[in-house]
């Protein structure tokens, strides 16, 4: 391992920033080790730690697909102190990056079959890795259907994707923002996303569904998509709790039996419903 | 392989001479040197300062595998740019002389979620270049439970040589290779020894003293936390709690850490490793002000059922020696014998079957 100790980074430099919204920021980070950047490998879904030195680190999704080698993407917020850190930092400046880490949605197990996404917010960041990485392998899959939404038109993530999608032939991609979150030239839904999925109503047979979002937005997508057919184990969301180590040692992120870094991050709805509710 | 010798009080008096004059560190449960303080664990020079036999020192041996905070790695930044260097690590030799049985027992427990897929060298650096002499309890005090978990005054897990108390001496049991090498290294302060009575007679004596505190089945205590997420208990229990967290730190198994950047200049500084503990609310505050344990009552549930039901399901050990030391040093007199006492008697909620369950 690197340096001989589990908790010591990687070095990434940072290479390009995109502000998304007014407090969500994207930074895309290349391994400062020519031979790791070459050899990095991840799954849909994992999640590093990413540090600024000094500060601290934190825990988020590699935001970009593992189709698209040589770089990796973390999408965040500006909520607590290493965030606050990372937003002061600029294209070429060096970042600390530890994973991959966790588990990852099964993708080859969706081969063959078609795939609805469901996110809300931020939640669209792990969820763009699916997508990224389903679309760089479109011919394996049959219908793919994007729902995503946020409270308002200025706090949807992603939006030159989100162009990009929407010109696509082999996408259906529904937009939402909250009521009263719509602008003058708004031209998508208006309405909550559970009730964007009824409006769309994806078909269940032979799907999988990716759900990421807040957790009042799961909570009643959850039973949209289960009365629309899907069944809870062809549902898929991910779980962040607080984590420090993200290697199943520092004994923040258990969930009853569960540890979310080392069992999860993804899990199916009938594993999430299996757990007490502590998340 | 277990071989059984003897070793006089003597001998094990020049034995602890010959380590320190050899450069060992030598660590034993020691009082404050020139006070009249706590027995704590503690690097000593000889064995006149060791309380070789006594109720459970005030810390765990815990500390000298997972130290309350340590350097992970330091930083130094220029111009954008950042050089990282491991902390210099370096193992040097060391002999815990007079450990609990039941502090011994901990750390063998405590290897099993630090080798879980992930080998954490720090904790191993550390386990390998250590070797445990224990000495068999004598039965503790009033706050000890090891038989209720499945443990003795004299078990002789995670102990390289477990030594046992006879007139004159000690009759001694060699457990592992690191214990043959150890014995092998002071062969001439050993002698020929084989089954003795008189150690019997004092193993059998301290676990009816141990089994007297607390009767109660580890199996049972399992089957209702893995049932009884929801359950008035747990807010009883959490009326003396004060989250002071003071359990965690004292206990043997408790290993659950922070990793934190402590700056020493604008440019440099160093990543650390801290001890943390699962009763601070801040534990599990997530970064939007949600936190998934929002009371007391959840702190306490967590810590019990880590110990009793998450860690048992996982690696097949019960995260609790018995030593008592919550018991003692607990503020608002809380007390796992008498929260394990009750709940070994409450019958599992069947219709909740599963919800914590692995």
């Amino acid at each position: 391992m690197n340096g001989g100790n589990l908790y010591q980074p990687h070095l990434v430099r940072i290479d390009e920033i995109v502000d998304e919204t007014v407090d969500t920021r994207t930074l895309k980070l290349t391994f400062k080790d020519p031979m790791l950047a070459a050899s990095f490998d991840f799954k849909a879904g994992q999640f590093g730690e990413y540090s600024v030195f000094g500060s601290g680190e934190c825990t988020f999704c590699i935001a970009s697909a593992p189709t698209r080698k040589g770089y990796l993407e973390c999408s965040f917020k500006k909520v607590g102190r290493v965030t606050a850190a990372m937003r002061e930092l600029n294209v070429g400046d060096t970042m600390g990056f530890r994973g991959p880490y966790g588990n990852s949605f099964p993708l080859e197990k969706m081969y063959g079959k078609s795939l609805v996404f469901v996110a809300g917010g931020i939640g669209l960041a792990p969820v763009r890795c699916v997508i990224q990485n389903a679309l760089d392998l479109r011919d394996r899959f049959k219908d793919v259907t994007i729902i995503c939404g946020a409270r308002s038109v200025g706090d949807l993530v992603y939006k030159r994707e989100l162009d990009e999608w929407a010109a696509r032939k082999d996408v259906k991609l529904w937009q939402t923002v909250d009521p009263g979150g719509e602008t003058g030239g708004w031209r998508g839904e208006i309405g909550f996303v559970p009730a964007i999925v009824e409006k769309a109503r994806p078909g269940a047979i032979d799907a999988f569904a990716v759900v990421c979002g807040p957790p009042i937005m799961i909570k009643f997508a959850l039973p949209v998509l289960n009365g629309l057919g899907f069944k809870d184990d062809a549902i898929y969301t991910t779980l962040e709790n607080r984590m420090k180590c993200g290697i199943g040692k520092c004994g923040r992120c258990n969930i009853g039996p569960v540890y979310v870094c080392k069992d999860g991050p993804v899990f199916t709805a009938a594993e999430i419903k299996g757990l007490p509710p502590e998340f | 392989m277990t071989r059984e010798m003897h070793i006089s009080e003597p001998d094990l008096r020049v034995l602890a001479e010959d380590l320190v004059r050899g450069g060992t560190r030598l660590i034993g449960p020691a009082r404050p040197p020139g006070k009249d303080g706590a027995v704590v664990y503690r690097e000593v020079k000889g064995l006149d300062e060791i309380v070789l036999v006594g109720d459970p020192p005030a810390r765990s041996l815990k500390e000298f595998f997972l130290p309350p905070t340590e350097v992970l790695f330091t930083y130094r930044q220029k111009q954008g740019d950042v050089e990282l260097a491991p902390a210099p690590h370096v193992f040097p030799p060391q002999v815990v002389l007079g450990a609990r049985p039941c502090d011994a027992a901990a750390v063998s427990v405590v290897d099993k979620v630090m080798d879980w897929d992930y080998h954490d060298e720090l904790w191993f650096g550390r386990r390998q270049a250590t070797t445990i002499v224990s000495v068999a309890c004598s039965g503790g005090d009033a706050s000890c439970f090891c038989t209720a978990v499945g443990l003795a005054p004299d078990v002789a897990k995670g102990s390289d040589v477990l030594l046992v108390p006879v007139e004159g001496g000690f009759h001694a049991e060699i457990l592992t290779e690191k214990g043959e090498v150890f014995v092998a290294a002071h062969a001439t302060r050993f002698a020929a020894g084989g089954r003795s009575e008189a150690a019997m007679a004092y193993r059998a004596a301290a676990r009816g003293k141990a089994e007297a505190n607390l009767r109660t089945d580890p199996a049972k205590i399992r089957a209702f936390l893995e049932s009884s997420f929801e359950h008035p208990i747990w807010e009883g229990i959490a009326l003396r709690c004060h989250g002071c967290g003071a359990c965690a730190f004292v206990c043997p198994t408790c290993h659950c850490f922070d990793i934190v950047d402590e700056a020493e200049s604008v440019a440099t500084g160093a990543r650390r490793r801290n001890w943390d503990t699962c009763q601070t609310a801040k534990f599990t505050l997530h970064g939007s002000g949600h936190n998934p344990r929002k009371g007391q009552d959840c702190r306490i549930r967590q810590r019990l059922m880590h110990k009793f039901a998450i860690y048992p399901g996982r690696f097949q050990e019960i995260l609790c020696t018995g030593c008592g030391r919550c018991v003692r040093i607990c503020p608002g007199g809380m007390d796992l014998l008498e929260m394990l006492d009750r709940i070994g008697r409450e019958p599992a909620a069947p219709g909740e079957a599963g919800r914590g369950a692995p």
